[in-house]
């Protein structure tokens, strides 16, 4: 039997989130799943390890900021709009954070070995650098085993909870992605050893999802909560509903500049809201709607094909003898 | 005819792009590679073939400007939006003519370090910068590497702080020992001028300098000694058509200031 999995944003992080669990982080610079990050860092969250291939706007700077992480395995963290990840670059001089870093496609081998349920693939890069050297924890060389020849490993993530933010979603959990579908998202989650928790835009009835299965990008059995979270990737665009904002990019970056700054964002924009829509009537309230109609996206791009999952009925078989010889007409 | 006004960040686009022939397979990082192809679309290699990190392959300019590599922009009519997998793929089975990548430091054989500086054994001395992203697997595995970078002492160092991409590592034959499929660094564009690798020493040298600059500004602005080549030249002058076409990709002076 189906479950319901709707649920808030609170409960699913405080139900299926735990201290010191392996979170695959998504999104990449668009599809981040901020709403997510907001409620784990309200709810204080302790000692959590994240795998991400890379990921942009401050997200996981700001958890890393708000104390909630003790390790990142990762290609690339920014918020790109103010050039750096200013708190993960003071959690990592303090040592409150470990950092290990791989290539952008180590880091989706690796997940693709979490999805694969192998212990880890070769990769091609790596190989001659610091990261080869510094990151023994994730990737190794090895012998392919029928030439010879030296290739760099990288170890399987699996994380025990998937976070990611989509745009559609139904209340079973099956999740509807389009566009650049979370670059790695489709690996990290269904590599998720318990399963995701998603945010999504919309809310529809199964029947919508599933009269168009190859847009699933992770299907209900793998979901374990499915909030509805409008804004829920916000200051990142979310493909068809928002774009990115930079303007407040830059404006939380100002914040994560300093140690002594950053709590006051925290204060203001997340501990100060009760939930995702608390977020954005902050918003509203503060930039205005004009701020946030800023950032409708330019549509327009259906697809001009509509596409027919049709299929074929057997039963006209029967009845049907075999084909002979005989059929075939002079 | 030659513009009149332009800015140095609008020259190295414009000489960047030159890099890019028409019909190649070109793989854009974050940053100015991404205003760069746009312009290249919009003018000399209209059949070039854009490749993003977000998983974007399109043969065609995006419509509006993309600010990152999963940019909607650049899935909005594009030819295959399969995701990060299957343009990173690409790479590794060879398939990507020119890896194009910026960086915060880059040394005489072209590695470059995007990781951060200081010493990653002492913590307290390291400042992190942002990590590979997709710049180690381009730099790896592509035909070639364009790199385009502003140039300044603290960019253009004797030794990166840290080795996150492979340029030719400490010299001739070292990508060979490590198996890498692609033939490294081709050519380096700064805001004062255009480097290229010798053959033999793998080491970078200087092969042109931008109106306005000179020889000695140049290696007054990099901190490893700096070779210069016999023939080294000025490079021309952007045309008022290019600076046109070059705003009109980025009005807002996004990336361009």
């Amino acid at each position: 039997m189906a479950v319901d999995k709707l649920m808030s944003l609170k409960d699913a992080v405080s139900k299926f989130i735990q201290d010191g669990d392996t979170i695959y982080y998504g999104g990449f610079q668009i599809m981040v799943p901020m709403a997510l990050t907001h409620e784990i860092i309200r709810q204080r969250k302790r000692d959590l390890i994240t795998v991400e291939s890379s990921t942009d706007v401050g997200g996981l700077d700001i958890l890393v900021g708000a104390g909630c992480v003790k390790e990142i395995h990762s290609a690339w963290i920014m918020n790109w709009y103010v050039k750096a990840p200013y708190a993960i670059r003071r959690a990592f001089q303090t040592k409150v954070t470990k950092r290990y870093d791989v290539s952008n496609f180590a880091a989706t081998s690796a997940l693709i070995a979490g999805f694969l349920g192998v212990p880890f693939l070769p990769v091609r890069g790596n190989i001659g650098t610091d990261m080869l050297k510094l990151n023994p924890m994730d990737l190794a060389m090895v012998k392919d085993p029928f030439t010879g020849e030296n290739i760099v490993a990288v170890r399987a993530w699996r994380a025990d909870v998937a976070i990611i933010h989509a745009q559609v979603a139904d209340r079973l959990g099956n999740v509807m992605s389009w566009g650049t579908r979370g670059v790695t998202d489709e690996f990290g989650a269904m590599g998720a050893k318990r399963g995701v928790i998603v945010t999504a835009e919309e809310i529809v009835e199964p029947e919508v999802i599933r009269a168009d299965p190859d847009r699933t990008v992770v299907p209900y059995f793998k979901t374990l909560a499915v909030v509805h979270c409008p804004f829920g990737a916000h200051p990142s665009a979310c493909r068809g509903y928002y774009g990115l904002d930079i303007r407040f990019s830059q404006y939380q970056g100002k914040y994560e500049r300093s140690a002594e700054l950053l709590p006051k964002f925290l204060d203001e924009w997340v501990y100060g809201c009760e939930d995702q829509n608390a977020y954005i009537k902050k918003y509203i309230s503060k930039f205005g709607q004009e701020g946030l109609d800023r950032l409708k996206p330019v549509l327009g791009f259906k697809p001009k094909y509509q596409v027919d999952y049709g299929y074929h009925d057997p039963a006209v078989w029967k009845g049907v003898p075999q084909y002979t010889d005989e059929h075939i007409k002079a | 005819m030659h513009a009149a006004n332009y800015k140095l960040t609008e020259l190295m686009v414009v000489r960047c792009a030159k890099e890019i022939l028409d019909n190649e397979v070109v793989f854009a990082g974050v940053g100015l590679p991404l205003v760069v192809v746009s312009f290249a679309m919009a003018t000399h290699a209209p059949n070039m073939i854009l490749f993003t990190e977000g998983g974007s392959i399109r043969a065609t300019a995006p419509p509006g400007l993309a600010i990152t590599v999963d940019d909607p922009a650049l899935f909005c009519n594009g030819d295959a939006t399969f995701g990060m997998l299957s343009t990173m793929a690409a790479l590794q089975r060879g398939e990507v003519d020119v890896a194009f990548i910026g960086g915060a430091q880059i040394d005489k054989y072209g590695n470059i370090n995007s990781t951060g500086v200081g010493d990653w054994n002492k913590p307290e001395s390291f400042t992190y910068f942002a990590g590979s992203g997709g710049a180690n697997d381009m730099a790896t595995s592509g035909k070639r590497v364009l790199a385009i970078m502003p140039q300044d002492p603290k960019k253009f160092v004797e030794k990166v702080d840290y080795l996150t991409t492979p340029g030719y590592l400490d010299g001739p034959g070292a990508r060979e020992r490590c198996g890498m499929i692609g033939g490294g660094p081709s050519v380096v564009v700064s805001t004062m001028g255009v480097y290229r690798f010798d053959e033999k020493t793998c080491e970078m040298y200087l092969a042109e300098y931008y109106p306005g600059q000179s020889v000695e500004k140049v290696k007054a602005n990099c901190s490893f000694e700096l070779k210069i080549a016999p023939d080294v030249k000025e490079t021309e002058a952007p045309t008022e058509e290019e600076i046109t076409v070059l705003r009109n990709i980025d009005p807002t002076g996004f990336y361009l200031g």
